[in-house]
């Protein structure tokens, strides 16, 4: 039974052009597409395979290719797969298509995905902030945001040696670990 | 705390002998009879319910929780503050009555903890608030935090736990930090400066650069008309 | 910059008014704010106000070795922890290929239902308070204490557990600890008729809960609801069944379901769910002595890990719901990508929006708290 689903998906997915079916498993389909054909797959999905439910909408930043990748989730409750569709998409102006008349949980993956990358979603209901209503720097899931250039400037760390302990310490308690010790990535500069 | 123990206190020489005893006996009766402030700030607030419920029991120390700040005695910071928050931990602080106690749970109040590297949470509370107790652990267990309440208990008792009146004495440095996180214009609806006039708690750190750049930006409150429901006109144009 | 809601607003008169639900507010299940829009008591709009517990776990997890990570997911779900491990380690798995031993399967499955009685006996805990029934409050955390000491015993952390790292589990049960597990699941099991008269059957409760926050099954379908939320509305889906994962396809139990939708069919569901977990480990108490071997794979140094490039995408049935990773590497020694799917992400925020409108204001709390929404899953 599944193996006929398995198959009349495959044709099902062969009407689209352009697109690369990789089976990773039986419950799991991976299907590239080009960013223009992703509206109409998840419709045929949708529409003629029971692929109902929107599980997720990730978001992945390849700043070295200078292209967002973006990858919908969708599960069918009928015949128990899901299907991951890659697209890519240009880093700038960052702007795709929002699926939201399809999938309503869009909604809230494409609001995530605004304010933490900054790629906006022409027609998606909701694109005000939500996390980081209080929070003016670039969005800060991108690659070239560096967090901890941020804490540095706007935070100031705790004192790792500060009286009371070393108080501590003289009377034979307590240890000090200095932090270019305690932290990788300062460690290799 | 060092910087607490900088602060001179004036001892003053009181005429009345009963004066001392009945301030001791006012101390004996705070410490027996302390709210917290409901707000779970962050993961440790898991471990309050069993402190405060049938296993651990903190009630048998007069320990209750409470859910308005105006009631409250202690601000519980449960982990992490992110900036968001801190906010409105501050706000919050702020709003509860005198005297008040700050206790920071888990290690991220102390140096943000495994979130050192985040970008949303604040690593020091101790810069935006005086600190009366930390009680480190990641979570602390139940009986840590009652252990260390009880500790804070007997630091009223004495009379140590007064970090509420650094608030007073010191707002132009914690003004300042905040002032760094948040803004220039960053203000707060309470005026800590007329309640450290009224409480007699003006020190040499109340007043500063940073309560010049507050005052500034300052927008006096007004207080809004008062309107009663069966009166509502429409405005007229 | 000040907070938003600092300045009162002068509005035209009128009998809509705007209040602010939260964040410190016994109502409302964690550190979460809701905007709300009244007319007399009745709800016109509610807006959900996030990120008060927002700490960037995804940033941090693309600066952390693959294997300091796992000390970081359980945080992102309080209550019920080890789903997030498990997720985490089952992506690695995935990406590296690695085997898990038979043993270490049956250990993460009799952590996993620890974690879902315990993070279901503090939902009604808070459910109950929210109708003013302290007792049960008392009581389900009370219980659930015994499970965190159990988990004490066999992992070395009451909330936290950090049991699960890629390739299987960290250590082996401790001598007589199935025996102690058995007991403690008679004294729960003897319990539930007790909680049953306290708080099921309690006309207070019944009274209060039947339809309220109602949901058909084409709106639950629509709005992504998942786990109990959705089987409430009659829809027998369980990842554990449906796409199985460890040995729950070993393993007999069945989905409960209720037909109304509502808060209470919700609480319903959880409470069957309690019982159903409890049956799967008395199963994992007899089976699992007869299973020998490794508790987990070998790996490679953990502090020099590099993991083969690829993605993955895990899905796990929490407390609460569909729980879910996706991780990308690149091949290096740190993910590449991390993305949560929390099961609160629907519920506390678009499901809960829509459900507020045309209630009362104090069914707000009742509906948050019978969706189960987690807050720290949502912000992440």
């Amino acid at each position: 039974m599944s193996q006929q689903v398995a198959h009349w998906l495959d044709n099902l997915l062969k009407e689209i052009e352009g697109i690369e079916v990789r089976r990773k498993s039986s419950r799991r389909v991976r299907v590239d597409v080009p960013a223009d054909a992703l509206p109409a797959l998840l419709e045929l999905l949708q529409g003629r395979a029971g692929y109902i439910h929107l599980s997720a909408i990730s978001c992945v930043d390849w700043i070295d290719d200078d292209e967002f990748e973006l990858v919908y989730h969708v599960w069918s409750y009928e015949s128990h797969s899901l299907v991951s569709a890659h697209i890519r998409i240009a880093r700038e102006p960052g702007v795709y298509l929002s699926v939201y008349d399809l999938y309503q949980p869009a909604a809230f993956f494409e609001r995530d995905i605004h304010e933490m990358y900054g790629i906006h979603f022409e027609g998606s209901p909701n694109m005000e902030k939500f996390i980081l209503t209080e929070w003016d720097g670039p969005p800060p899931m991108r690659k070239e945001f560096d967090s901890e250039a941020y804490i540095n400037e706007h935070l100031s760390w705790q004192e790792y040696n500060p009286e009371w302990l070393q108080e501590l310490v003289a009377e034979g308690g307590g240890v000090i670990i200095p932090p270019e010790e305690q932290r990788f990535s300062q460690k290799k500069k | 705390m060092s910087r607490l123990q900088k602060i001179p206190v004036v001892e003053e020489k009181k005429g009345n002998p009963l004066a001392r005893v009945f301030d001791d006996l006012v101390r004996f009766c705070r410490s027996r009879s302390l709210f917290i402030l409901h707000y779970c700030t962050g993961c440790g607030a898991i471990e309050l319910p069993p402190a405060m419920t049938s296993r651990f029991d903190m009630e048998r120390l007069g320990i209750q929780p409470m859910v308005s700040p105006r009631q409250a005695d202690i601000l519980l910071i449960t982990g992490y503050v992110s900036i968001k928050t801190l906010k409105r931990v501050i706000l919050t602080y702020e709003q509860m009555g005198s005297p008040k106690y700050v206790v920071g749970i888990c290690s991220c109040t102390v140096n943000g903890g495994m979130y050192w590297q985040s970008y949303a949470t604040a690593k020091k509370l101790d810069e935006y608030m005086p600190v009366d107790l930390y009680i480190a652990g990641c979570m602390p267990r139940p009986e840590a935090v009652i252990s260390g309440l009880q500790k804070l208990m007997d630091r009223i008792n004495s009379g140590e736990a007064d970090s509420w009146q650094d608030y007073y004495r010191n707002y132009d440095y914690y003004l300042g930090n905040q002032q760094k996180l948040f803004g220039e214009d960053w203000q707060t609806p309470t005026d800590i400066i007329t309640e450290a006039k009224h409480y007699e708690l003006m020190g040499e750190g109340t007043l500063g650069q940073h309560t010049r750049l507050l005052e500034q930006h300052q927008k006096p409150l007004e207080a809004l008309e008062m309107r009663l429901g069966h009166n509502i006109k429409e405005p007229v144009e | 910059m000040r907070p938003e809601n600092y300045e009162a607003q002068r509005q035209p008169p009128s009998n809509e008014y705007e209040l602010n639900f939260g964040p410190n507010h016994p109502g409302i299940e964690g550190n979460y704010a809701l905007k709300v829009k009244l007319h007399g008591d009745i709800v016109l709009e509610a807006k959900a106000d996030g990120g008060y517990l927002h700490r960037g776990f995804e940033k941090l997890m693309e600066q952390r070795l693959w294997i300091q990570n796992i000390a970081l997911v359980p945080r992102i779900c309080v209550p019920d922890p080890s789903p997030m491990e498990l997720c985490y380690s089952m992506a690695v798995e995935e990406l590296c290929g690695l085997k898990v031993p038979q043993r270490a399967q049956w250990l993460r499955v009799m952590q996993l239902e620890l974690s879902r009685i315990a993070a279901h006996l503090f939902t009604f805990g808070g459910h109950a308070a929210t109708t003013g029934m302290y007792s049960t409050m008392y009581w389900g955390v009370a219980d659930r204490d015994l499970l965190l000491d159990l988990f004490e015993e066999f992992t070395g952390g009451r909330v936290y557990s950090i049991y699960n790292i890629p390739g299987g589990v960290r250590r082996e049960l401790p001598e007589g600890f199935l025996q102690r597990l058995t007991e403690t699941l008679d004294y729960i099991e003897s319990r539930l008729p007790d909680y049953d008269n306290l708080f099921f059957k309690n006309q207070v409760f019944v009274k209060r809960a039947k339809g309220t926050g109602v949901m058909s099954r084409e709106q639950a379908l629509e709005w992504g609801v998942t786990g109990p939320n959705l089987r409430a509305t009659g829809l027998a889906f369980d990842v554990r069944r449906d796409d199985p994962y460890l040995v729950y396809d070993q393993l007999a139990f069945d989905i409960p379901v209720e037909e109304s939708g509502d808060a209470w069919a919700r609480t319903l569901v959880r409470r069957q769910e309690l019982m159903e977990s409890i049956r799967i480990l008395r199963q994992v108490v007899e089976i699992l002595p007869d299973i020998h071997g490794p508790i987990r794979a070998p790996i490679p140094n953990p502090l020099a890990w590099n993991v083969p490039a690829g993605e993955t995408y895990t899905r796990v049935e929490s407390s609460k719901g569909e729980l879910c990773y996706y991780v990308v590497s690149n091949g290096g020694p740190k993910p590449y990508r991390v993305h949560v799917r929390g099961p609160s992400s629907m519920h506390a925020v678009q499901v809960l929006e829509k459900m507020s409108v045309g209630s009362r204001i104090e069914d707000i709390a009742q509906t948050m708290f019978s969706l189960d929404a987690c807050p720290p899953e949502v912000d992440r």
